[in-house]
């Protein structure tokens, strides 16, 4: 197992490495700069100037020096400033990463808690009532898109309770209800979207479980329904399951950013999309690394996580 | 009085000018109609709506404290003035900062449009016969924020020299303060500013929501103002958490005793539109604009004590830019057909449900007392599709031609408004346009370079509030502001001549004969803009909205003046 672990993390040095060219790449192919964004509406700046102070941010540098200089930096974990803003990177992300970790998990969790008892359901009344309503709620999460469920909310919460959750963000350890105010909203939008892909997977993969010939056994052996179903068929079920739900985090670490937009959380998601509408170079790199390398441990600990579902499974 | 009852008569004398406005402009409407042979009657250039233009100060007695709450669009990119003119910054850095001048507060000023200069840190000032020099005799007294590295230290001469070098150095405002040849600090309160030309408007200048005099230390110290916001002005900045919240607290040793007269302001960041709608609605948030009057009839709904101002619109901030430098464009009979073949009204009725004007670049007060009916933009603004046809034929496109258009979203009717342009563009001239959205920076990389082709739909700022900005510092071919390509001799000489001219009523004049030669020339395409109205909840004082400064972004300044009545 250690020995499998440790050709992972080796491998992942190489996917590291490649998304960090193609991140780096991306960002000088498109047109303009952080101190185009920055001074450029204002009109009064000469191309002097501009090429100055691209000089003080070093954004003159030949394009292989910009790149060794920031892997580099990620190397030592010293990410910089941001060219636009002049903040340091490490100070933004510890801010941004706690509140988008904490939508994530709610959301996740409101996923979860909604998607695997509804598949249960749907599976175990397959073609009945409770069936047709399990997959239209997973249908409904599939197709409302975050914006408009969102706004919608935050629109008729407003309306019919002059009530919407309180502006401005408050950590978990300022205030816990105050936090839990903020966040419960969007984490229910999001978690909505996420139960919908988990709700129709257990609810397939646990209709192909019940008919495998060792639950037929149990069945035979005289075990009760929520015994066999549960205990021998659910854990089963669940691999692609946590393979999807391990997907859905990774995704939800940088794409939160239109739930966080509405609810005027300061996530990661905030974070990068204004760094790459500004083209503020440092931050967007240091926070696609950061998603890239989450991803490749999650996916890790993806794989790991079957072994304990299923000990058939075994690492070499 | 009460203040309802001084609203509600600036509503009569406001509904009383609209009707006269009204008249007048059904009055050109037919004469132009004769003169011109329209197909069409062209509709008057604002028209009315149920909400006051004006909103006088409170006269009741003030009352001291209390927290303003607003929940806001923009974050600023910087803290630093002298490297952005974002209003995500000025919303907060008028507030933290002070200027030499200013125009009028909500509760000084005799109307919306009431531009007279006051005295900020300077208490009183004066020009050379040439308008070479300008001298400032400094309030006594004025500190700096109770804060370190500058404690409360007094504000002196040499702390506005300092500022006005840095700004001239780099950044932003550069353009404006390169303008200075010299600086000479006789004593402690006196400085006089020598210039490399004559400029009867620099006073303007000074007073900008931009021109914010920031202290030495900080620079020295820092190497920049990215981090800390240390001024003389009402407010302090107690916290700046980007994307979350900017709260300001009440400066006690403000120069002006007495106000500000709230103990705090929060800026709590909402990039949506909708939650910001949501966040007035349930009360966490004091002030909103909103672009549309249906949006303001369904908020009324549920918010019907919410008091409403029409914002006056003054100017047309977007148009399209022609690359007038350069073939097709460089003939004025194809930028003539142009103007001619696009139906504004058409943008009005429909993308502006009937509330917006057709389309000018200076603020109508530097040149009419009225706001312009559709008739005093000229000929070229209406719509003539069969007089277009014939003008581009003559100019030797009789089958139209092929070119591009780039733009930034800036607001959802932009790119309705711009499809609108081409379609009447292909359907009265056979034109082409091929459009293309960019993103915010790649637009801008690309419009400010200037040396893009064919079109662009163009801006100009938001910040700018003097006649020599929106006139000299805009359209005259050596400025670096002149976005739209402008480079017309009669221009220059005008542009330069108003610089020279101190009488108010020359200086309309000439700026009257700018403006007609820039729409006689089509320099500037300019597009129906409508810019909304100001709605703030009822407990609010003194909030009044000011023509081009408004009252919470470049205008937030005002808000020194404001009080709660609960």
């Amino acid at each position: 197992m250690s020995i499998y672990v440790m050709r992972r993390l080796l491998l992942a040095i190489p996917v590291l490495l490649l998304s960090s060219l193609v991140v780096f790449g991306l960002m000088r192919v498109m047109p303009g700069d952080a101190l185009t964004a920055l001074m450029a509406e204002s009109g009064n700046v000469s191309p002097r100037e501009l090429q100055k102070l691209r000089k003080d941010l070093k954004l003159d540098l030949p394009y292989h020096e910009q790149y060794l200089h920031w892997v580099w930096q990620m190397v030592t974990f010293n990410p910089g400033r941001s060219v636009f803003t002049g903040d340091a990177i490490s100070t933004s992300l510890k801010k941004s990463i706690p509140v988008t970790i904490e939508l994530a998990a709610m959301a996740i969790v409101f996923g979860v808690a909604l998607a695997i008892p509804l598949g249960v359901l749907s599976a175990t009344r397959q073609d009945k009532l409770s069936d047709y309503i399990g997959r239209l709620v997973a249908i409904s999460g599939l197709s409302f898109p975050d914006f408009w469920l969102g706004t919608l909310i935050i629109t008729f919460a407003a309306i019919w309770f002059s009530w919407m959750p309180p502006l401005g963000y408050t950590s978990l350890w300022e205030s816990p209800w105050r936090n839990l105010q903020q966040f419960v909203l969007p984490a229910a939008v999001l978690g909505l979207r996420l139960s919908a892909a988990t709700m129709r997977m257990t609810r397939s993969t646990l209709l192909e479980v019940l008919r495998e010939d060792y639950v037929r056994t149990a069945w035979a052996k005289g075990l009760g329904e929520r015994l066999i179903i549960y205990k021998h068929a659910l854990k089963n079920a669940l691999i692609p399951v946590v393979t999807i739900v391990g997907g859905q985090l990774g995704t939800l670490l940088a794409g939160t950013v239109i739930v966080e937009t509405i609810f005027a959380l300061p996530g990661m998601g905030r974070l990068t999309v204004e760094a790459i509408l500004f083209r503020d170079y440092p931050v967007v790199q240091t926070n696609v690394m950061l998603v890239a390398g989450t991803l490749v441990t999650l996916n890790l600990l993806v794989d790991l996580t079957y072994a304990w579902l299923d000990p058939r499974i075994r690492y070499q | 009085m009460s203040n309802s009852d001084r609203a509600q008569k600036a509503t009569r004398q406001a509904i009383k000018r609209r009707d006269f406005l009204k008249r007048a402009g059904w009055g050109s409407v037919g004469v132009t109609g004769i003169l011109v042979g329209v197909s069409r009657s062209p509709a008057l250039a604002h028209p009315p709506s149920p909400h006051p233009s004006w909103t006088p100060p409170s006269d009741k007695p003030p009352k001291r404290g209390g927290i303003l709450t607003r929940a806001s669009a923009w974050d600023p990119p910087v803290l630093d003035p002298r490297l952005t003119n974002s209003v995500g910054l000025f919303q907060m850095a008028t507030l933290a900062y002070s200027r030499l001048l200013r125009y009028p507060y909500s509760d000084d000023a005799k109307n919306n449009t009431d531009l007279t200069l006051k005295g900020d840190l300077a208490e009183s000032w004066e020009g050379s016969a040439d308008f070479k020099t300008w001298t400032f005799k400094l309030r006594q007294g004025v500190k700096w924020h109770n804060v370190p590295p500058l404690k409360g230290r007094e504000l002196v001469a040499d702390d506005i020299k300092y500022c006005y070098e840095a700004y001239a150095k780099e950044g932003v405002q550069s353009f404006t303060f390169q303008e200075i040849d010299g600086m000479e600090t006789p004593d402690k309160y006196t400085i006089r500013i020598h210039l490399k030309t004559p400029n009867t408007m620099f006073l303007e200048n000074v007073a900008e929501p931009v021109a914010v005099i920031f202290p030495r230390e900080v620079l020295e110290e820092d190497g920049d103002l990215k981090q800390r916001m240390i001024g003389t002005g009402p407010f302090i900045m107690k916290e700046h958490e980007r994307k979350v919240k900017v709260v300001l607290t009440r400066n006690p040793d403000y120069f002006e005793k007495g106000f500000p007269y709230i103990d705090e302001y929060r800026i709590l960041s909402t990039p949506d539109a909708a939650t910001r709608l949501a966040a007035f609605r349930t009360g966490q948030s004091d002030i909103l604009g909103l672009q549309s009057l249906a949006d303001v009839e369904t908020l009324r709904k549920t918010n019907p004590k919410a008091v409403v101002q029409e914002v006056t619109t003054v100017l047309a901030p977007f148009g399209l830019t022609l690359s007038q430098d350069k073939p097709p464009f460089n003939d004025v009979r194809v930028r003539r057909a142009m103007s001619m073949a696009i139906d504004r009204q058409k943008h009005v009725d429909t993308l502006y449900e009937g509330h917006a004007i057709l389309g000018w670049g200076v603020p109508y007060f530097y040149w009419q007392d009225e706001l312009p009916s559709a008739s005093d933009l000229g000929p070229y603004w209406q719509y003539r599709p069969e007089e277009a046809k014939k003008l581009l034929a003559e100019a030797g496109y009789p089958n139209g031609f092929a070119t591009t258009l780039f733009y930034y979203e800036y607001f959802p009717q932009m790119t309705s408004q711009i499809q609108l342009v081409q379609q009447d563009l292909k359907r009265n001239l056979n034109i082409e346009l091929q459009i293309t959205k960019n993103d915010y920076t790649t637009y801008f990389g690309r419009y400010a370079d200037g040396k893009w082709e064919g079109t662009a739909w163009g801006f100009q700022t938001g910040y700018a509030v003097s006649r020599d900005e929106r006139t000299y510092q805009y359209v005259h071919s050596k400025s670096p502001k002149n976005y739209f390509r402008v480079n017309d001799p009669v221009i220059d000489e005008l542009a330069t001549k108003l610089r020279q001219t101190p009488d108010r009523a020359e200086q309309q004049a000439l700026t009257k004969k700018l403006v007609e030669r820039e729409h006689d020339q089509v320099l500037r395409m300019w597009m129906p803009f409508d810019a909304g109205f100001t709605i703030w909840q009822p407990h609010l004082r003194n909030i009044g909205q000011l023509d081009l400064r408004g009252n919470f972004g470049y205008g937030a300044p005002t808000l020194a003046r404001l009080w709660l009545d609960k």
